[in-house]
């Protein structure tokens, strides 16, 4: 359930940040203070995205950084940081992001509940906006506990 | 017939995208599609019917056959159209084609 994993200790806001690098620093952080994640998986997200991948933005301003298991994932894990400002991801003015989501996925196949509430809350547009309009975790929790009653 | 949705991780966008096709196809009442997700390095030519990518691998994928790009993996609207129009010019039935 995505309620498990964004929580009060997962779900960040920020007045600013500094850039991309810092705004990836800091939603990974509660991964890697809790274990989920080791400083490998940051530094494989900040890396593609130094090389160019953009990938990671799925539009309306939402960013779900993530990689691959072999980069550093130790259990599943995810994470959010809504930035009051824009920022650009990779510098490119054609990415700017509000909520920055840091997924760690084992095996996703072995997480089907949540990575379908996931792509549930994020492609429906009513949730989205909440989501995004969420100045706590109490907000997004709110929002979350909203998935699948419209379905 | 089989549509594929491919991202560079083959993990959390083309998870999602492939969900999303699931759904969108139950809405409009299609069936006999099968539905998969993989990353771009292990698709070839013949993996799928068609690929589903979203708009910055609109560059990579020209080798993979009938393409569609999707301007943001997420936008269920774009996805209900595109599905519904790839769905027809492959000549499947769409029982709820018309409703949007």
């Amino acid at each position: 359930m995505l309620t498990d994993h964004l929580t009060p200790e997962t779900v960040l806001f920020a007045d600013r940040v500094d850039g991309w690098r810092d705004a990836i620093a800091r939603v990974a952080r509660p991964l890697l203070d809790s274990g989920a994640i080791r400083e490998s998986y940051v530094t494989a997200i900040v890396d593609s995205i130094a090389d160019g991948g953009t990938y990671i933005d799925l539009g309306f301003g939402i960013a779900l950084a993530h990689r691959r298991p072999e980069d550093g994932v130790v259990r599943t894990a995810l994470s959010s940081l809504r930035v009051a400002e824009p920022v650009l991801l990779g510098d490119d003015p054609a990415h700017p992001i509000d909520l920055f989501l840091c997924l760690a996925a084992t095996d996703p196949h072995n997480h089907l509940e949540t990575m379908s509430e996931l792509a549930e809350l994020l492609s429906d547009e009513s949730l989205r906006t909440e989501l995004l309009a969420a100045t706590s975790a109490a907000d997004t929790q709110a929002v979350l506990l909203k998935i699948g009653q419209n379905a | 017939m089989k549509f594929l949705a491919v991202c560079s991780s083959g993990l959390g966008s083309s998870f999602m995208v492939h969900m999303n096709i699931e759904k969108v196809l139950k809405e409009l009442g299609v069936t006999g599609v099968d539905v998969d997700h993989a990353d771009l390095g292990s698709v070839g030519p013949d993996s799928a019917d068609v690929v589903f990518v979203g708009a910055d691998l609109a560059d990579s994928v020209g080798g993979l056959g009938d393409v569609v790009v999707l301007d943001s993996i997420i936008d269920k609207e774009e996805l209900r159209t595109k599905v519904r129009e790839t769905a027809v010019r492959k000549g499947i039935t769409v029982p709820a084609g018309d409703a949007s």
